[in-house]
């Protein structure tokens, strides 16, 4: 997601929408914009030829007329005998002929508003015409009009001239298109000229009325390159303008586009047959004006259905990421500590199932926070228990009990011994807050604990601690042994017949360090055996309550794979088994910074130091140490 | 809430940015249309005479004629008559309160369209002025005949006429102080002057009115029976004695070269009472007109001279097809 710029998933949905709307939008309107160019160019083009052919078709009508009135002049009766013998009639008939055709072509002229004469011109020098009293323009020369040279010179066949200005008749300048043909006798000697004019102006009026855009027009050119029709004749003329005639007269009917940039244009071009091309020009520019119109109802309408699209993208982005939002909302009050949250399943699967496991989840942070809540308080009682056991006022009682009787029997040297013991015993126990301690520690405790005992029970208890050196150094957890001994001489030593020993070991498996504790006491039955770690096993019997304790601890430090496990035989004796991970000190990290210092706070707050190194000593000797025997304190030991 | 807001804000941004996308192609394409084409310029061509004469006529034809190739709103108008000065003006100062894009003007005066031409300038309206310019600065351009050469011509086809004899020659001008003819009239001048054996009598101004002249030529024959030639600086000032060497019965010993055409001077050149006639292109200084506007509207760059340049016309070339069209300009009667 990180090409989309905006950390709201709404904000991003919208982008993506509006991006790949607008994507389709600009490729639609591109093809479309393509296509539709096209389409409006060929539109363009066949209106154009359309039109020409139009033209040409008008043009054609107006020419056929002519033909028509030329024939329908030569087929007369009156202009055929004529013809034949104009030269040999007598005067009066050959006036009263010349009326008749005067008539005649009078007759045609009054149907027909597009021509505007109709003559002969005998070579001879008569003249005959549609009009009784034309005059002829004195200055003029019949016989040097280009139409009069050009008919005698095609032998019969008709002459369309180009449009002109038809000087012969006296005071009058018509624009005329001229046909002329000579007429012939049937032996094809020629006698005189036929000539029809057409107005111009009929043609001139249909040709302007063209419309080509806005400035596209139509002209007509004839086969020998005169404009017989062009709106701007006077700017080509003079040069203001051109016009490609040489490339029209050179191609027949069809079309060709100028190369003139902005000017260019689309020559369409109509061969009538009769020797004029008409010609269609329009300006590529008008059709790119057409194109500009077409732009900008695209550019419109495109930016109105991206306005929509936009707004609808908005509208169903909202709409599918409300669910999600709603989602976020709830986390953030499970952020602020607010665990008493339940959002309810949405319709929707996905965001569902999402807002299921996230109440799954936020149901069992609940759990596990209360669980440790538990696990703390558990702790905290099994250390205070823990505690309890290290400083037992009834043992307190009893060894000082046996200090004073031996103190009475003048015993001092074992008063000493007692008393240093007792007190290292207890400065241990008062070394608090680290919960993890050397091996060292708890062995020199045990060691106290263990002097102070052998001296109270004499020859009933020995002791052997063999503990390897290796794993001194090593952590575990405060009175871990104090229990299981105190355990051993109350229910295992003390009811036998005769001496019992107790018989420490510490060695190291694998990433695990194991204790023994074993006694050669009473042991015990499989009943006892399966309650003795029972955390509740203290009220069946006064056995275990430490026990159960130290097991409870261990699990809870380290975990359910270690602790404590008991074997036993009655008659036999006991031996528990106490299981912890091997800590490194500098892996216990906290434990092993803090227990050096403590040792040395110890100390240094002036508490015998000398004492303590003798009780280090007398701990690697006590074997041998000196033994007391009090049977009262025992009792009042066990009626604990 | 406030993130709520500035994501919505976003969204609104996204919003407006779009919408002035649209608005920006629209206007684009808007502008683009306006200066191609429908935003037309408006140009007020002020002719010198709306009534009858042909040359004007064919002028608003040239003018129309560029107006569609340059799809641009034009009006043609003009005092009734050329002399009506007054009016010219009147119409000028009108025309420069309208505010169009731009005016082309053919002055009925050197001097007096003057301050009225200087207020287009001071309103920013470009000044075209066509046939006839204004002792002025204010327009960026000048479309005519280029008259001196014009005069140039029609003095040398006079002298040709003489073939070196030599003679009394008059000048027969129209209005005086207008610029086109004291143009002419030095052009003739430049010519006849440095022609050995030529006398001019001296310059006479018809005003422009055909009877006037005719008059004038008739005065001019008693009083100089052996005149030669004589100028015609404009149609009027041509037809007008043409008639009156025709019904002098002086034709062809008195030769006649003019200027411009006409139904008449067409007659009189066939007759062969006219020898010549220079002929201007009224319909292309119409259409330049009109264009060299639309090129000022635009901020292009004008030239400030065009020579529309002239035509001599005699009996022989008249009827050649670059020659009929100027000789009759229009198809229908």
């Amino acid at each position: 997601m990180k090409w989309l710029p905006f950390k709201s998933i709404q904000t991003n949905m919208a982008a993506a929408f509006a991006s790949l709307i607008l994507l389709t939008v600009l490729l639609l309107s591109f093809i479309a914009y393509r296509l539709s160019t096209s389409a409006v160019r060929m539109t363009a083009e066949d209106y154009t030829a359309e039109l020409v052919r139009q033209v040409n078709a008008n043009i054609r009508t107006y020419v056929d007329n002519m033909h028509t009135i030329s024939s329908l002049a030569l087929n007369n009766r009156d202009v055929r005998s004529y013809i034949a013998g104009a030269d040999s009639m007598p005067k009066e008939k050959r006036k009263e002929t010349e009326e008749r055709i005067s008539e005649f072509f009078h007759s045609i002229l009054i149907s027909r508003k597009d021509i505007a004469s109709i003559n002969i011109f005998g070579y001879d020098g008569s003249f005959v015409s549609d009009r009784r009293d034309a005059v002829l323009n004195p200055y003029v020369s019949i016989a040097g009009q280009s139409w009069y040279k050009l008919a005698k010179a095609a032998d019969g066949d008709v002459v369309i001239s180009s449009s002109h200005v038809q000087p012969i008749f006296k005071d009058e300048y018509r624009w005329v298109v001229s046909l002329s043909r000579e007429l012939q006798r049937e032996d094809g000697t020629g006698v005189g000229i036929l000539l029809v004019d057409l107005n111009f102006n009929v043609m001139n009026d249909m040709l302007t009325q063209i419309d080509l855009g806005q400035r596209g027009y139509v002209f007509i050119v004839s086969h020998d390159g005169n404009l017989v029709y062009h709106p701007q004749q006077q700017l080509v003329y003079s040069g203001l303008k051109s016009e490609r005639v040489d490339d029209v007269l050179r191609q027949g009917s069809g079309s060709f586009m100028t190369d003139e940039g902005k000017q260019s244009r689309i020559y369409t071009i109509q061969d009538t047959g009769f020797g004029w091309k008409i010609v269609g020009v329009s300006y590529v520019s008008e059709l790119v004006g057409n194109k500009r119109q077409m732009d900008l109802s695209l550019v419109l309408w495109g930016s109105f259905c991206l306005l929509v699209a936009i707004a609808l993208s908005v509208l169903l982005s909202r709409k599918l990421s409300r669910p999600i939002k709603r989602l976020q909302e709830r986390m953030r009050e499970v952020e602020r500590g607010n665990l008493d949250i339940y959002v309810p399943p949405d319709s929707q699967r996905e965001i569902g199932l999402l807002a299921r496991t996230f109440n799954m989840m936020v149901a069992q942070i609940k759990e596990l926070m209360s669980q440790v809540v538990r696990e703390q308080e558990f702790k905290r009682q099994s250390e205070l228990n823990a505690l309890q056991a290290q400083i037992n006022p009834h043992f307190l009682y009893n060894t000082l009990d046996s200090i004073i009787w031996m103190a009475e029997a003048k015993k001092s040297e074992e008063v000493v011994l007692m008393t240093s013991a007792l007190a290292r015993l207890f400065r241990s126990s008062i070394s608090k807050d680290q919960e993890l301690v050397p091996i060292r520690t708890e062995i020199e405790h045990i060691t106290n604990y263990l002097t102070i005992q052998k001296m109270r029970y004499k020859h009933k208890i020995d002791y052997r601690i063999e503990v390897d050196p290796a794993i001194l150094d090593c952590r575990t957890i405060k009175v871990l042994l104090q229990p299981l001994v105190e355990n051993a001489i109350y229910h295992g030593l003390k009811n036998k017949y005769g001496s019992g020993l107790i018989h420490i070991t510490g060695e190291r498996i694998g990433d695990r360090i194991v204790f023994r504790v074993a006694d050669d006491g009473v042991g015990m039955d499989e009943e006892t055996l399966g309650r003795i770690l029972r955390p509740d096993g203290r009220k069946a019997e006064g056995r275990g309550i430490g026990v159960a304790n130290v097991h409870a601890r261990i699990q809870l430090h380290f975990g359910r794979d270690f602790g404590l496990s008991y074997e036993s035989e009655p008659e036999v004796g006991t031996t528990v088994t106490v299981t912890i991970p091997a800590i490194e000190p500098d892996a216990g990290e906290h434990a092993a910074n803090s227990g050096q210092p403590s040792e040395t706070e110890r100390r240094e707050d002036g508490e015998q130091p000398g004492a303590g190194e003798r009780a280090a000593d007398s701990g690697q000797q006590s074997e041998a140490g000196p033994a007391d025997s009090d049977g009262a304190s025992g009792g009042k030991e066990e009626s604990r | 809430m406030t993130a709520r807001f500035g994501r919505l804000g976003r969204l609104l941004a996204l919003l407006a940015l779009a919408a002035a996308g649209a608005a920006f192609c629209y206007a684009a394409v808007r502008f683009a249309d306006l200066s191609g084409g429908n935003g037309k310029p408006r140009i007020t061509v002020i002719i010198k005479e709306s009534k009858s004469m042909e040359f004007w006529q064919v002028f608003a034809d040239g003018a129309e004629t560029a107006a569609k190739e340059f799809d641009a709103d034009i009006e043609v108008i003009g005092p009734e008559k050329e002399t009506d000065i007054d009016e010219q003006i009147a119409m000028m100062e009108a025309a420069v309160a309208r505010k169009p894009d731009a005016i082309v003007l053919a002055a009925t005066d050197f001097n007096r369209l003057v301050p009225a031409a200087r207020q287009a300038g001071d309103a920013g309206i470009p000044l075209i002025m066509a046939d006839s310019g204004i002792n002025s600065d204010v327009p960026k351009s000048f479309i005519a005949t280029d008259n001196v050469a014009a005069g140039e011509k029609i003095g040398g086809l006079m002298a040709e006429e003489l073939a070196g004899r030599g003679g009394k020659v008059a000048i027969i001008s129209y209005v005086q102080w207008t610029a086109t003819q004291l143009d002419r009239e030095r052009g003739v001048r430049n010519v006849l002057e440095a022609t050995p054996g030529v006398e001019i009598v001296g310059t006479f101004y018809s005003d422009g009115i055909e009877r006037k002249a005719y008059e004038m030529t008739l005065e001019l024959l008693k009083e100089h029976p052996d005149l030669k030639g004589i100028v015609g600086l404009n149609e009027a000032s041509s037809v007008g004695p043409g008639k009156a060497l025709r019904d002098a019965g002086a034709a062809g010993r008195v030769k006649l070269v003019g200027f411009d055409s006409s139904i008449e001077e067409v007659k009189l050149l066939e007759e062969g009472v006219m020898q010549a006639t220079v002929v201007q292109r009224p319909f292309n200084m119409g259409y330049l007109g009109v264009k060299t506007a639309v090129q000022a509207i635009r901020g292009e760059k004008v030239p400030r001279v065009i020579d529309t340049g002239a035509v001599v016309i005699t009996k022989a070339n008249m009827y050649e097809d670059e020659n009929q069209k100027l000789l009759f300009p229009f198809v229908g009667e």
